[in-house]
C-alpha cells in the first residue's frame, strides 16, 4: 500500500535522507526511531509532500508516485487519504480559532458539505476522542496538552485517511495522559497504514508491530518491534535501547560514544561503532535481510565475540564443569552467578587457558582456540578479586601498567609510556609523577583495582573477565568501579564476563545472566527476564535470597532438569 | 549564534542607499559655507528669481537665496537629529534598564508613565509648551527628547528583562558577580544593537518633528529650518516658484528621513534572525 | 471568628472577586493608562500658563488676545476662572468649567473653544477613519501576499516601493499630490472639504465631499501604508514558520485558506496592537495633511490658533485630540480582545 524506494531528500547541499526503503501494508504500524537529526520528521514530511528541499526516489501510495504529483494533487490527498499529527502540541493548533471550526475546516476542504453538517461531524469526531461539545467550543489555549493532542488526532482522523503519520505524539505529555493517548492511538491506527515517529522506545513497542531504526538518513535496522527491542542486532540499535530508561531493563543506562555526523563516507555509524573494521569507512553497507530482520552492517550486526561450546572438566573424576555452552556478543556483559564452588571461577580459568578442558571448545572471534598465545592475551584480559594480590607490591603504578605493554612488545618505549598514561587517565587516576611512582601499599583498595583495570585494558582487549572485582571493596568504592567498567564498555565495546555471587550486583551491570550450580549452567537468558520470572528453582532461591526473602527451598535439582530449562545458548 | 548586525548591514543594498543619502546630506551640512557664495540671511533684493547662475535654486519671497538656506537647513536637521538621538536614547536606556533591573513598585511606576505618554498626541503637547515658552532650538531639542524616550524605554526594558533570564547571566550570578559587573560585561554589550536602532528611530522622529513643528509655525525664529521654508513656500503654490523652492526642500527633508529609515530597517532585519533568512535583496 | 462564620463570608468575597475578574475581562487593563494620560494633559493645561510670569489672564490668553478683548469680557473671564483667587480656587473653577464642557473662549473665532473644535472634529474623524480603514485593508492584503511569497519579485518590489513612500514626511506627500493633481493637472479641488456656495444636496453632495477628500485621503493612505505593509509582511514571514500552519497544510487546506484564514487572521493581532500605538501619530499626521489642503478639520484650526497665538484654542485642541486618541485606543483594545481569544478567555 505504501512503499518507499530509494528516497533521497536534501535541503540545500545537506543530505537529510540518503536512500530509505520501506513498505507497509494496510493494518501495519511502523515505528521509526532514532536520535534527533536522524531525519525521522523529514521522512514523515516527505510522505506528506510537505518537506522543504528536493526529494528523489519513489514514494508510492495508492498506486501513485507521490513525488511526481503536483502540489494541488498532493493537497487533495493531504488530510483526506493521508494525515499527520505533529509533535508540537503547544503551537500545532491555530490560536485564534475554535477547535470545532478547525476540525470542520478539515472536513470542508475535501468535501462539498454544508457548514452545519461539517460542524456536526467535527463534534462527533471530538466525542470519539473524548472531548464533549463544551470543549469543542473552546480555543486551543483553554485546553490541556492532552486535550489538544486529542483535537489533533480527531483532525487527522476526520476524513478517515488510509495513512496516518504520528510525529512524537506523546512528547510533551505526562505519564497518565500518555497512557490515555496510547489507548486512543491503538484504536485510531486500526485498519490504516500507520507510521509512528518517536525516540520513545516504549511508545514504539506499545503501538507498532514493525520498527525501523534511522541513523543519519539511512535505515540501519528494521524488523518486528518486540524482537528488535529484546534482541537488537545492530550496534546502534543496542546503543539506542541501552540509553533509553525503561522499567524493564535492569542494567544501568549507557550512552553511545561520539555524535551523529551526516557527512561520513561508508557506514554512517562507523566512527561511533566499537566493532568497525576497515571496509566500514569505505563502503555503505547494503541492507540485508536475515530471519525477517533487515540490517545494514558489514559485520552482519553485533558480532559474537566468545563462544563456549560444551566444555566439560573433571578434577580426579569430580565433575567441576559439565557441558557448559554460551556465547557472548561484542559490548555485552554476561554475569556468571552462583554460590561458591559452583564452577564460575573454574570456567573463567578454562577460558583464560589456565586449565585445559577435557571436552569442548573455546571460540574467540570466530576461530577455535588451540593455543593460548600472546595474541590471545591481547584480546582477552582478566581482573581479579583481590587487587593487592594481582598487582605486584614491588612495582610502582607506572611499572605495573607498563608491564603488559612490555610483555607484548607493543611499541617503542615512548609510545608505551604514552599509552600507559592514557589508560591511567582512562580509569580516572591522576598521572602526575608523584602518583605514578607510588607502590600498591600506598594506594587505597579502589585505586589498586583501578590500576589493575588499567593494566587489563592497556592492550585494548575486547573481552574482560572480572572475577568478583569489587567484593574486597567498600560499597561506595564498588559503585565507582562498576561505573568505570560500564563506561569502558561503552567506549571500547568491551565484552565483560562478570563473575559474582551477588545477584543484585549482577542485575545492575549485565545484559545476560547465567546461573551456575554444581558445574552446570542451570538457567541462562536476558538478565531482566531471568530476574522477573526465574524458571529454575535454584534461580528463584537466589533471587529470593537477594530480595531478602529467606525461605528455604530444600528440593535438590537434578542435572537433567537444569538442561531442560536452559533457555538460551 | 553570534550576529554582528552592524557588520551585516554593510552588505545590504538598502543600507547602502540609506548611507549614501545620509552622507550627501551631511556633506551639504558640513560644507555649507563652501558650497554657496551667499550667507543664508543675505537679502539679494530680487524676489522669486528663477534658478540661474547666481542662484542655483532661485530666490524666495524675501529675496533670499534658496540653495544656501537649503544647505544651512541641513545643519539644523542633523543637529536636532543627533542631539535628540543622544538625549532620548540615554533616557530610554536609563529608565528602561533601571526599571527592568530594579523591578517592583519603581518598575510599575515607570511603565505606567511610559504607557500613558505613548498614548499622548505629543506634537500638540510640544506645540502648546513651545508656544508658552517661546520656541528656541535648545528648547525644541529638549521637548522632542522629552516626548520621544518612552517607546524606547519600553523596548529596552523588555530586552533587559529577557537578558536577565538568560543562562549566561544567571551563570555569572552564580560566580558571585555583582550588579555592576553584570550590567557592564553582559547587558550593555548585548544592548548595543538595540540602542543603535533606537538612536536611529529617535533621530528620524527628531528630524520629522522639527520640520513638522516648523511647518506648523513653531520654530526658533533665528534658525533656518526646512519645515519653515516649506510652510512659507506653500503660500505661493499659484506661482511657478514651488518648483525650485517647495519641491527641493521637501526632497532634502525626505532624503534625510529615508536615509535614516533605510538604515534602521536594515539593522532591524539583521537583528531578527527569523527575518534574516528572508532578507530582502535588491 | 469561628469557622462557620468564615465559611459564610467566603462566598461573598468570592463573588466580589469574580465580579472584579468579569470587569477585568470587559475592560482592557490599559484603561488606567488612559486616566493617567488624561490627568497629564489636564495638569499641562492648568499648570503651564499659571507658571508664566505676570498677569494670569495675560499668561493664559496671550497678549494678542487681550488686545482684541473688551474690558467686560476680561472681567467676566477673571470671574469665571477665579483668576484673582488662589490656585486652589482656580483649580476648582477650572475643573467645574471642564465638567460643563467649557474649554474657554477663542478670541480669534469669537466663540466658545468647544464649539469651534466640535465644528471641525467630524472632518478630521472622517479623514482619519477612512484613511485608517483603507490603508489597513490595502496594507494587509499586500503584506500577506508579499510575506507569503517572500523573496519574490512582488515582495521585493513592494518592500522597496513602500519603504520609499514611507520615507516621505506626510505633509510632503500631501504637498506633492497637491502640486501634481490640483496645481499642475487641476483635476481635483485645491482646498476645502466642500465646494463653497454650491448648495449641493444628496448624491451630488456626497460626490463633492469625496472629490475634496480624494487628495488628503490618498496622501494619508500612502503614508500609513508602508508601516502596515511591513509589519504584516514580517508577521506573516514568522507566522509561516509556526507549526499550526503545518497542521493546516497537512489537513489539505488550500493556499488561499492558509494565507488568509490562518496566517492572515493571526497577523491581525500584532497589527491591531501596532494600530493602537500609532493612533496619536495618525491623528497628528492628519492635522498636517489638513493644513496642506486647507481641509477644515482640527488641523486647520490648530494652524490658525498657532499663527494667532490663541492659547485657549490650542489647549482645547490638545484636550479634545487626546480624548479622541484615548477613545480610539480603547476601541482598538476592545477589538483586540475580540480578535484574540487568549485575552478574552484568559485563565
Amino acid at each position: 500500500m505504501l512503499s518507499i524506494k530509494g528516497l533521497l531528500v536534501s535541503f540545500g547541499n545537506r543530505q537529510i535522507l540518503r536512500g530509505v526503503d520501506l513498505s507497509l501494508e494496510r493494518g501495519e504500524c511502523l515505528a521509526i526511531v532514532g536520535e534527533s537529526g536522524a531525519g525521522k520528521t523529514t521522512l514523515g514530511l516527505s510522505i506528506m509532500g510537505l518537506a522543504r528541499g528536493s526529494a528523489a526516489g519513489e514514494i508510492s501510495f495508492q498506486g501513485k508516485n507521490l513525488l511526481t504529483l503536483s502540489q494541488e494533487e498532493l493537497r487533495r490527498l493531504r488530510g483526506k487519504e493521508m494525515a499527520m499529527v505533529f509533535q508540537n502540541v503547544e503551537d500545532a493548533l491555530d490560536p485564534v480559532q475554535r477547535v470545532e471550526d478547525q476540525i470542520a475546516e478539515a472536513i470542508a476542504v475535501h468535501r462539498s458539505i454544508s457548514a452545519k453538517s461539517a460542524r456536526d461531524m467535527a463534534l462527533q469526531h471530538l466525542l470519539f476522542v473524548g472531548l464533549d461539545s463544551k470543549k469543542a467550543r473552546m480555543y486551543p489555549h483553554q485546553l490541556s496538552g492532552g486535550e489538544r493532542q486529542r483535537v489533533l488526532i480527531a483532525m487527522a482522523l476526520v476524513n478517515d485517511p488510509d495513512l496516518l503519520i504520528l510525529d512524537e505524539p506523546t512528547a510533551s505529555l505526562d505519564a497518565l495522559t500518555k497512557a490515555d493517548m496510547i489507548r486512543l492511538f491503538r484504536s485510531a491506527i486500526l485498519g490504516r497504514i500507520c507510521i509512528v515517529i518517536t525516540h520513545d522506545i516504549s511508545l514504539a513497542s506499545d503501538l507498532a508491530d514493525k520498527m525501523a531504526v534511522l541513523y543519519a538518513g539511512r535505515i540501519v535496522e528494521m524488523g518486528s518491534a518486540q524482537d528488535l527491542i529484546r534482541a537488537p542486532r545492530h550496534p546502534y540499535t543496542r546503543g539506542l535501547i541501552r540509553s533509553y530508561p525503561s522499567m524493564t531493563a535492569t542494567k544501568d543506562l549507557q550512552g553511545i560514544p561520539g555524535r551523529m555526523d551526516h557527512g561520513l563516507s561508508g557506514c554512517p555509524f562507523h566512527e561511533r561503532c566499537t566493532q568497525s573494521i576497515e571496509i566500514c569507512s569505505r563502503q555503505v553497507p547494503p541492507p540485508q535481510e536475515r530471519d525477517g530482520r533487515i540490517i545494514a552492517c558489514h559485520r552482519g550486526g553485533i558480532v559474537p565475540l566468545l563462544e563456549v561450546e560444551g566444555i566439560s572438566l573433571s578434577f580426579d573424576s569430580y565433575p567441576a564443569l559439565s557441558d557448559v555452552s554460551f556465547s557472548l556478543y561484542e559490548g555485552e556483559t554476561l554475569a556468571l552467578v552462583g554460590e561458591s564452588g559452583s564452577g564460575k571461577t573454574t570456567l573463567s580459568k578454562v577460558i583464560m587457558g589456565i586449565y585445559r578442558a577435557d571436552k569442548g571448545a573455546v571460540v574467540l572471534e570466530g576461530s577455535r582456540l588451540a593455543k593460548w598465545d600472546g595474541a590471545f592475551y591481547s584480546r582477552v584480559q582478566m581482573i581479579f578479586q583481590n587487587p593487592k594480590e594481582s598487582v605486584s607490591h614491588r612495582m610502582s603504578v607506572l611499572e605495573a601498567v607498563l608491564e603488559p605493554l612490555q610483555v607484548q612488545k607493543s611499541g617503542s618505549p615512548e609510545w608505551m609510556l604514552k599509552r600507559a598514561k592514557e589508560v591511567i587517565e582512562l580509569v580516572e587516576l591522576p598521572i602526575d609523577d608523584d602518583f605514578l611512582r607510588r607502590y600498591p601499599h600506598e594506594l587505597s583498595g579502589g585505586e589498586v583495582q583501578r590500576v589493575a583495570i588499567a593494566r587489563a585494558i592497556a592492550l585494548r582487549p575486547k573481552l574482560l573477565i572480572a572475577d568478583e572485582p569489587t567484593s574486597a571493596l567498600d560499597p561506595s568504592v564498588q559503585a565507582k568501579i562498576l561505573k568505570l567498567l560500564l563506561n569502558l564498555q561503552e567506549r571500547m565495546g568491551l565484552a565483560i564476563i562478570f563473575i559474582t555471587h551477588d545477584i543484585a550486583l549482577a542485575r545492575k551491570v549485565s545484559d545476560q545472566m547465567a546461573v551456575m550450580r554444581k558445574g552446570r549452567i542451570v538457567e541462562m537468558g536476558a538478565t531482566n527476564e531471568i530476574l522477573l520470572e526465574p524458571k529454575h528453582r535454584y534461580t528463584r532461591q537466589l533471587v529470593n535470597c537477594a530480595s531478602g526473602r529467606y525461605e528455604r527451598d530444600d528440593g535438590d535439582i537434578h542435572p537433567e532438569e537444569s538442561l531442560a530449562i536452559r533457555r538460551f545458548c | 549564534m553570534h550576529i554582528d548586525p552592524l557588520g551585516e548591514i554593510h552588505h545590504d543594498p538598502l543600507a547602502r542607499i540609506g548611507l549614501i543619502m545620509l552622507a550627501l546630506i551631511m556633506l551639504m551640512a558640513i560644507f555649507a559655507p563652501i558650497l554657496s557664495s551667499y550667507s543664508p540671511n543675505d537679502y539679494t533684493g530680487k524676489i522669486f528669481s528663477p534658478p540661474g547662475k547666481d542662484h542655483p535654486l532661485g530666490t524666495d519671497s524675501m529675496g533670499q537665496d534658496i540653495w544656501v538656506r537649503l544647505l544651512y537647513g541641513a545643519r539644523t536637521s542633523l543637529l536636532v537629529a543627533g542631539a535628540v538621538a543622544l538625549l532620548s536614547s540615554s533616557l530610554s536606556v536609563i529608565v528602561g534598564a533601571t526599571a527592568a533591573l530594579a523591578g517592583g513598585l519603581y518598575e510599575r511606576f515607570c511603565m505606567r508613565i511610559v504607557d500613558a505618554m505613548i498614548s499622548l498626541p505629543t506634537i500638540i503637547v510640544m506645540i502648546l509648551v513651545a508656544a508658552y515658552l517661546r520656541p528656541s532650538l535648545p528648547l525644541l531639542i529638549l521637548l522632542i527628547s522629552a516626548f520621544s524616550w518612552p517607546s524606547g524605554a519600553r523596548i529596552v526594558r523588555s530586552q533587559v528583562l529577557s537578558l536577565k533570564e538568560r543562562m549566561h547571566i544567571n551563570a555569572s550570578r552564580t560566580f558571585g558577580a555583582g550588579l555592576m559587573h553584570i550590567v557592564f560585561t553582559h547587558i550593555i554589550p548585548e544592548l548595543t544593537p538595540i540602542i543603535s536602532a533606537l538612536m536611529m528611530q529617535d533621530a528620524r522622529r527628531a528630524v520629522f518633528m522639527e520640520a513638522g513643528l516648523a511647518f506648523l509655525g513653531v520654530s526658533d525664529p533665528m534658525v533656518i529650518s526646512w519645515g519653515k521654508m516649506m510652510n512659507q513656500a506653500l503660500a505661493f503654490t499659484y506661482l511657478d516658484v514651488w518648483q525650485w523652492w517647495l519641491v527641493p526642500t521637501g526632497l532634502a527633508l525626505s532624503a534625510t528621513l529615508m536615509g535614516i529609515s533605510f538604515l534602521s530597517f536594515s539593522l532591524e532585519t539583521a537583528m531578527d534572525p527569523r527575518l534574516r533568512k528572508g532578507n530582502v535583496r535588491f | 471568628m469561628n469557622n462557620a462564620m468564615r465559611n459564610c463570608l467566603l462566598p461573598g468575597r468570592d463573588r466580589w472577586r469574580s465580579l472584579g475578574r468579569r470587569l477585568q475581562s470587559l475592560f482592557p487593563a490599559s484603561v488606567l493608562n488612559y486616566f493617567i494620560a488624561l490627568a497629564a494633559i489636564f495638569s499641562i493645561n492648568f499648570i503651564l500658563p499659571r507658571l508664566m510670569p505676570g498677569d494670569p489672564l495675560q499668561a493664559i490668553y496671550g497678549q494678542e488676545a487681550l488686545v482684541a478683548m473688551t474690558d467686560e469680557m476680561q472681567a467676566q473671564l477673571i470671574r469665571q476662572f477665579s483668576l484673582d483667587k488662589s490656585w486652589w480656587d482656580q483649580l476648582q473653577a477650572y475643573v467645574l468649567g471642564l465638567l460643563r464642557g467649557d474649554l474657554g473662549f477663542s478670541y480669534y473665532y469669537r466663540e466658545q473653544v468647544s464649539l469651534v473644535i466640535m465644528g471641525a472634529l467630524p472632518w478630521t474623524l472622517l479623514l482619519t477613519g477612512l484613511a485608517l480603514i483603507i490603508a489597513t485593508a490595502i496594507g494587509l492584503i499586500l503584506g500577506i501576499e508579499a510575506g507569503y511569497k517572500r523573496g519574490s519579485y512582488l515582495d521585493r518590489g513592494l518592500v522597496a516601493g513602500l519603504m520609499f513612500l514611507g520615507g516621505f514626511p506626510d505633509f510632503f506627500i500631501g504637498i506633492l499630490l497637491l502640486l501634481i493633481f490640483a496645481v499642475s493637472l487641476q483635476v481635483l479641488p485645491l482646498s476645502g472639504a466642500i465646494s463653497p456656495y454650491a448648495g449641493l444636496e444628496g448624491f451630488a453632495y456626497v460626490m463633492d465631499v469625496l472629490r475634496h477628500l480624494a487628495l488628503p485621503l490618498t496622501s494619508m493612505v500612502l503614508v500609513q501604508l508602508g508601516s502596515i505593509f511591513l509589519l504584516t509582511r514580517n508577521t506573516i514571514v514568522t507566522l509561516l514558520e509556526e507549526s499550526f500552519i503545518l497542521t493546516a497544510r497537512s489537513k489539505g487546506c488550500t493556499e488561499e485558506c492558509i494565507k488568509y484564514a490562518h496566517a492572515g487572521r493571526n497577523s491581525l493581532l500584532p497589527l491591531t496592537t501596532a494600530t493602537g500605538m500609532r493612533i496619536p501619530n495618525l491623528l497628528t499626521g492628519a492635522l498636517f495633511i489638513e493644513i496642506v489642503f486647507s481641509y477644515p478639520g482640527v488641523g486647520s484650526i490648530l494652524n490658525t490658533a498657532i499663527d494667532s497665538r490663541d492659547y485657549p484654542l490650542i489647549q482645547g485642541i490638545l484636550l479634545i485630540v487626546t480624548l479622541t486618541v484615548l477613545t480610539a485606543n480603547f476601541l482598538v483594545d476592545l477589538l483586540y480582545m475580540r480578535l484574540d481569544p487568549r485575552v478574552r478567555y484568559a485563565h
